[in-house]
């Protein structure tokens, strides 16, 4: 396993190999962009997880650009979360406090 | 703390759009067992067991509705520590199938979008390590998190899990 920033990857599978699958034209159907596999297809790919918003984010392996690092919480951020650091971690931490505050 | 799965061995996903009330056993939910409570969710794993093509469109999401009075889970439900040596929780996560007042799903906060055909199809989502989706307490949205269905597929037989850790 890498130890470099961004080193470590989630994983998403769809399997749809031994299935008549999911087409394209029926997820843009249901208005979502989500991954999908067709008939007989395996949709393989590495996520990774924004640290300011938590979103699940699936790696483009054709993306020539450098994901953006946030050099304040030095962890891969999502495109749409550069300019602010707030990580999502901090927040939940932040909130627990409160709760734990108002608990007492 | 110790990692929890919680697994529904074959259930029928109802489908429902955002923010209206799921239909009891239609769906899995977690949430956490007091105001203060921490998880961690790690790994989400579906496999088809439809006779027929049932392409579904399952969510793993943040509920902006939360459930209360949950009903206890039934046969062939579970929520059990993955390690036998686990001790039991002051506050125990609550996860459910069914409940008086219905969970819905948040129109903002979607997760995980994890299309698949129920007809021999299979999905897993595994988190990189310090990277595992977060929950919060017990209210919304931070403290209940649902996989359910979303409207537009004809969801069919699954089983499924979903392995998390109480912090």
């Amino acid at each position: 396993m890498s130890s470099k920033i961004g080193g470590h990857t989630g994983y998403l599978l769809i399997d749809n190999r031994a299935s008549p699958g999911v087409s394209e034209e029926f997820i843009r159907a249901s208005g979502k962009n989500a991954p999908f596999a067709p008939e007989g297809t395996c949709f393989e790919a590495d996520t990774y997880t924004c640290s300011h918003c938590h979103a699940v984010v699936i790696k483009n392996p054709q993306r020539q650009r450098e994901r953006a690092i946030c050099r304040k919480c030095m962890r891969v951020v999502c495109d749409t979360c550069i300019t602010e650091c707030v990580p999502f971690n901090k927040v939940l931490e932040d909130l627990q406090n409160q709760a734990f505050h108002n608990v007492k | 703390m110790a990692k929890w799965s919680f697994k529904k061995a074959t259930w029928t996903p109802v489908a429902v759009a955002d923010t209206v009330n799921f239909t009891d056993s239609g769906y899995m939910g977690l949430m956490g067992g007091s105001t203060t409570q921490r998880i961690k969710i790690m790994e989400v794993y579906m496999g088809g067991q439809a006779t027929a093509s049932a392409p579904s469109l399952m969510i793993l999401s943040r509920d902006s509705t939360v459930q209360a009075t949950p009903t206890a889970l039934s046969t062939g439900e579970s929520n059990a520590a993955l390690d036998p040596a686990t001790a039991a929780l002051a506050a125990a996560m609550i996860a459910f199938t069914a409940s008086t007042t219905k969970p819905q799903r948040s129109a903002t906060l979607g997760l995980l979008s994890l299309s698949y055909n129920a007809f021999g199809g299979i999905v897993r989502w595994v988190a990189a390590p310090d990277e595992e989706i977060g929950m919060l307490g017990n209210t919304a949205s931070f403290g209940e998190v649902s996989l359910s269905a979303y409207t537009g597929g004809t969801p069919g037989l699954t089983g499924s899990h979903i392995i998390y850790e109480p912090l």
